[in-house]
């Protein structure tokens, strides 16, 4: 979705609102009207004609308008506010599904999805809401000011408009024309100040690794590089500002100028003493100032918003259809399978072959970085390869329905919430299912130290191993019959990850381990190794004999355990 | 080992606390009046604009002032056809010409002040970050350094043009005020009470906004930390498929953080209405008395207008508040930055090392919470460092590489006291590897060589045994470091290999190989043992293996060596077992801070 459609959706979407807007604005701008009049009235047929009753009359009745009108301003904010606050909570959706989606989609999400990135995206949708705020009311407020004006000015004397409204519209025309350079600048200051904060974040982040490299030279002329950027930015940004004047001084005192220059001429079409002071009342009361805020607003938070808004928008990228199309059965399988992180890079898995018969117990070993995990994610369907083709029972592993199989990653999620919704997760499952499911797991203490199924679980409280634990009996409870562990046991003690294996083991489905002891390839069926790009597979004793990269894995692996 | 950092950090603070001066607390510097030292120094740093800016504005502002009682005598003139009325015409014109042209200069003195200053003070505060290093990250969080270096350095230098605002609205305000009382003391009076109530409802509304906007802050918080536990566990919820589900638990506080949210829009309206009211009827006020005079005959239809524009004029003050608050901003901002400048920077030697077997020597060292006394760690040898959590072993390991000064003593290399090196010589003899590497660099070659040849790069990246997983990343070697996706285990061997390219005689693995599987890490021993540089080894290890095949072990316990011998020796002692009993199988990285897994 463009800046500019998300605009236009949010203002049209509920016409009454505008409507509201419209209403208000126009007694906010009452005064806009009446100023100059009633300020002519009261000197010219009041305070001049020797009738200060006259006068104090009309003035009570310009001062009545302006408390009208602070009634209308108010009224505009929150409607503005009505408009804006959806939109804010729009925007907030939108980073969130986009953080979503993205950190999926990587499979290993890059280090940047981090903190300060989440901070980050608040942040734009807190100024994109603001900015939206302030040029929804600049512009509207400029209009009704602008019309309001002239009605008032054509009331007074005709004259006056002729004097007042050409330098004003030549003011606004130089602000329009100067309006593209202008955002220019604006938008490279705002990009460069944030590729300084990034600058700043990576330095302070870095400072024990920078000192530890004796990088502090290089990464300080790059830092300085950044910051002289910024500061050239915001000195281009100051130079156009300053031109903007311009368009103020055309269409903001020029008017007053020509009022003055030309009283001789009002005067002798009819006008009085009054009617100047009114003249000038309405270009320093009313039209100026509306076209100050106009250039500041459109200059300033119109640009903001289009950058807050850009970079909001770029961040989700498109939802991937739901995956749906029902598997015959679980059996995996895997045909000339390929895939790579990038174009250029060297593919991690190689034209694999490989069938997983339904029920099968199968370990998975070698090597990290030997693409265990790129081989799960391609079986869970959350990649898919490049070539060749990964099968959940005869359908392409990422269009398969999710519900029939189950990855519980090394990392284990927990979330904010009693334990009995983290327990079932996955599964509509009753108390007296979960309980069976906890002491098959051995998470009896688990449940305790949380303080029962209702307990609040706090995920950063809890020790890794105790989160994976939640983990298995959520997978446990699932209605899957294909279950992947991929290392979701590495935070447990040896007999704890018995247990839980076991437990799998007997659960019934298929079951792949991505081994992180030895103890999970003897406790397998079969074992699948995979070592720099070859595989084998087979039982446990086959590849000792047959598998000399096996034979070495085994000799070396984890003494301290054996 | 994050854990013992932390520690480390806490109890270095402890112990300053008692006899030594105070550390300056997170919000100041040391010196109060510093901050306001920088906000001199930032002016003076300026070049011509601050002076600029000061000229413009005040001459503005007087043109400003003048304007009203030269319009009012146009306006008389032409009434009554008095003789100067051109001229006074003419210097109408002349006034809002020098309006203009003072509006225009000070717009761009303004920018380029600020513009100057703050990069001034960002230079200075990255040269002082970085010749700080360590001290600089026990003494200020990372998130706080930043928040200091950027928006509290953009703060600092907007006080030049905070204080020339404060003074360019007293020509206006004073002036008005003298005007409007010249022309009726009535209408000064009621002009003040128009200020007064305007401050009173700005001030109310800085108190009701406060703790609205408390709510709201709160409701993001909570919407964020969920996004991030969501994040974390992100591969969970791709595999089953829940991210809409998750979406919206994430958005839960939406309805909370909209509540709060209008409450806080129907403050700002409010207070907004509130003071947007009173200078216009301030200003009515001020026609009809001066109205009223007029209809008395004591005054001019120019002198009216006039003093109606004084009146306005008088107003500004009530922007005063803002400019109030935005030096004391400033100077708060300045007092932050210059607690960042106080921190001293690491000083080097300028010797050189002579040839030697990279032998390291600690003579009476102690650092906080760690009492190392004499210590050898010979030349060409591997030394494995073991303890429990919080024993030492990270400070140790800092201590000989010098990332870390001690409090007593000192360390040396082939007989040279690490002080006295050149940090180019000190960096290209040690090289550091860490658990949690933070990579610098644009690319994942400049991460690991920092500018090294390519051939060295890649040799350190197999050694490493990097080389082969860096191959199948987007764009191989070339793959940005924040674009790369790197498992825990891959960032400690690019971590390594940045290690191996650089050292030439000590090498300090800091439970380096903590993420990697027992194969990939004997591999990267290997390539450590028989690494063509005789260098000196010293590895904090977790892992029996590791220390296994160590020439030597220093037990740490509390802060103290407990034992020094090889692995078998010490595995007699069920204590040294337990050391290791203790400890969780190696992690992948969890997004989220996770206290270590005691199971």
């Amino acid at each position: 979705m463009t800046p500019v459609r998300l605009l236009r959706d949010v203002l049209l979407r509920n016409p009454r609102r505008l409507a509201e807007i419209a209403g208000w604005s126009v007694l906010e701008t009452a005064p806009a009207f009446l100023v100059g009049f009633a300020v002519a009235r009261a000197i010219d047929d009041g305070f001049a004609a020797g009738r200060p009753g006259t006068g104090l009359a009309w003035l009570a009745l310009l001062g009545a308008a302006w408390v009208v009108a602070a009634v209308g301003a108010r009224q505009v904010v929150l409607a503005v506010a009505r408009i804006a606050e959806p939109l804010r909570d729009e925007l907030l959706a939108h980073v969130v599904t986009g953080a979503l989606r993205r950190a999926s989609g990587a499979f290993q999400a890059p280090a940047a999805v981090g903190s300060a990135a989440v901070a980050r995206a608040n942040l734009q949708v807190e100024l994109a809401r603001d900015a939206f705020a302030a040029v929804v009311t600049v512009v509207r407020g400029f209009a009704f000011t602008l019309v309001s004006v002239t009605l008032g000015m054509l009331t007074l004397l005709p004259q006056v408009a002729l004097l007042v409204l050409p330098p004003f519209a030549a003011g606004l025309a130089l602000f329009l024309i100067s309006l593209p350079a202008l955002a220019r600048r604006q938008r490279a200051f705002l990009l460069a100040d944030e590729r300084t904060a990034e600058e700043l974040a990576g330095l302070a982040g870095g400072l024990r690794d920078i000192a530890a490299c004796g990088a502090q030279d290089r990464i300080a002329v790059h830092a300085e590089g950044r910051v002289e950027e910024q500061s050239a930015a915001a000195r281009a940004l100051a130079r156009v500002t300053a031109a903007r004047t311009a368009a103020l001084a055309v269409g903001g005192w020029l008017p007053v100028v020509l009022v003055l220059a030309g009283t001789p001429w009002l005067l002798a079409n009819g006008a009085a003493a009054g009617v100047i002071v009114g003249a000038l009342a309405y270009v320093t009361q009313s039209l100026a100032p509306a076209l100050n805020g106009l250039v500041e607003g459109v200059a300033v938070s119109g640009v903001r918003l289009a950058v807050s808004l850009d970079r909001i928008l770029r961040s989700a990228p498109p939802a991937v259809p739901v995956a749906a199309e029902e598997p015959d059965g679980h059996a995996v399988e895997l045909r000339a399978a390929t895939f790579a992180y990038g174009p250029h890079a060297e593919p991690v898995v190689d034209r694999m072959d490989l069938l997983i018969p339904e029920g099968d117990h199968l370990a998975v070993v070698g090597p990290s970085g030997a693409g265990k995990s790129t081989l799960t994610a391609l079986i869970a369907g959350m990649l898919r390869p490049d070539a060749g083709a990964v099968l959940i029972g005869g359908v392409a592993a990422h269009r398969a329905a999710r519900p029939g199989r189950v990855l519980i990653p090394q990392e284990a999620y927990v979330f904010r919430g009693p334990l009995l919704e983290n327990f079932a997760y996955l599964a509509d499952a009753g108390r007296a299912r979960v309980e069976r499911a906890v002491a098959e797991l051995g998470a009896e203490p688990l449940v305790a130290r949380c303080g029962g199924y209702g307990g609040e679980v706090d995920p950063g409280a809890l020790p890794a191993g105790q989160r994976q634990l939640i983990a298995l009996v959520r997978a446990y409870l699932s209605p899957a019959r294909l279950v992947i562990l991929d290392e979701a046991t590495c935070h447990l003690d040896p007999a704890a990850e018995e247990r839980a294996e076991r437990a799998f083991a007997a659960r019934g489905g298929t079951l792949i381990v991505v081994a992180h002891r030895l103890s999970s390839a003897l406790r397998a069926r079969r074992v699948l190794l995979m070592d720099g790009g070859r595989t084998w597979l087979g039982t446990h004793a086959e590849l000792v004999r047959a598998a000399p990269p096996y034979a070495d894995l085994v000799g070396h692996w984890e003494p301290e355990y054996a | 080992m994050e854990a013992e950092e932390v520690n480390t950090s806490n109890a270095q603070n402890a112990a300053v606390a008692p006899d030594a001066p105070p550390v300056p607390g997170p919000a100041d510097a040391l010196d109060p009046r510093a901050g306001d030292r920088l906000v001199a120094a930032t002016v003076r740093r300026g070049g011509p604009w601050p002076a600029v800016l000061a000229v413009a504005a005040v001459a503005g502002a007087v043109c400003e002032l003048v304007l009203p009682f030269a319009a009012g005598l146009t306006i008389d003139g032409f009434v009554t056809a008095a003789p100067g009325r051109l001229t006074w015409l003419g210097v109408c014109a002349a006034l809002v010409t020098g309006v203009v042209v003072c509006e225009a200069a000070a717009v761009w003195a303004r920018g380029a002040t600020g513009a100057h200053a703050s990069a001034w003070l960002r230079r200075t505060l990255v040269r002082s970050i970085l010749g700080a290093g360590d001290a600089m990250r026990a003494r200020f969080a990372e998130g706080d350094l930043v928040t200091r270096a950027g928006l509290n350095a953009e703060e600092t230098g907007r006080a030049p043009e905070s204080l020339v605002g404060a003074l360019a609205l007293a020509v206006p305000t004073v002036g008005g005020l003298v005007a409007l009382t010249l022309i009726d003391p009535l209408l000064t009076i009621a002009l003040v009470a128009g200020i007064a109530l305007v401050l009173l409802v700005l001030r109310a509304f800085m108190r009701a906004g406060t703790a609205i906007a408390a709510g709201y802050q709160d409701a993001q918080g909570r919407i964020a930390t969920a996004l991030l536990d969501a994040l974390s566990g992100v591969r969970t919820i791709a595999a089953a498929g829940t991210e809409q589900r998750e979406t919206a638990r994430v958005l839960a506080p939406l309805p909370a953080l909209r509540a709060c949210g209008m409450d806080l829009w129907r403050v700002t309206a409010s207070a907004g209405a509130k003071a947007g009211v009173l200078v216009p009827v301030v200003e009515v006020a001020v026609l009809a008395a001066g109205g009223l005079r007029m209809a008395a005959g004591e005054l001019t239809v120019g002198e009216l207008y006039a003093a109606a524009r004084y009146a306005v004029l008088g107003l500004a003050l009530s922007t005063v508040l803002g400019y109030a608050g935005g030096l004391a901003r400033a100077r708060s901002a300045a007092g932050r930055v210059a607690g960042v400048l106080a921190v001293p920077p690491v000083r080097h030697g300028d010797r050189t090392l002579p040839p030697g077997p990279g032998t390291v020597e600690f003579h009476g060292v102690t650092a906080p919470g760690l009492d190392v006394g004499d210590l050898v760690i010979d030349g060409g040898s591997t030394t494995a460092v073991v303890g429990r959590s919080g024993a030492g072993k990270s400070l140790l390991a800092a201590l000989a590489g010098r990332l870390t000064d001690p409090e007593r003593g000192t360390v040396t290399l082939d007989g040279v006291p690490l002080a006295d090196l050149s940090r180019a010589e000190l960096r290209h003899a040690v090289g550091f590897a860490f658990a949690r590497p933070v990579l610098v660099g644009g690319t994942v070659a400049e991460a690991i060589g920092l500018g090294a040849a390519e051939s060295a790069t890649r040799a350190a990246a197999r050694a490493a045994c990097a080389d082969e997983f860096i191959r199948r990343l987007p764009q191989g070697y070339a793959t940005p470091v924040t674009e790369a996706p790197l498992s825990g285990g891959e960032r400690q061997r690019i971590g390594l290999a940045r290690a191996f390219a650089q050292a030439n005689r000590l090498l300090v693995l800091d439970d380096a190989t903590s993420s990697l599987d027992t194969v990939t890490e004997r591999r990267v021993s290997e390539a450590l043992a028989g690494g063509t540089a005789a260098r000196t080894r010293l590895i904090v290890a977790h892992r029996p293996g590791t220390a296994a095949r160590a020439d030597d072990v220093i037990w740490l316990e509390d802060g103290r060596v407990r034992a020094r011998g090889t692995h078998r020796e010490l595995w007699a002692d069920p204590a040294y077992r337990a050391v290791f009993q203790r400890h969780s199988p190696p992690a992948e990285t969890p997004r989220t801070a996770v206290p270590e897994a005691v199971t």
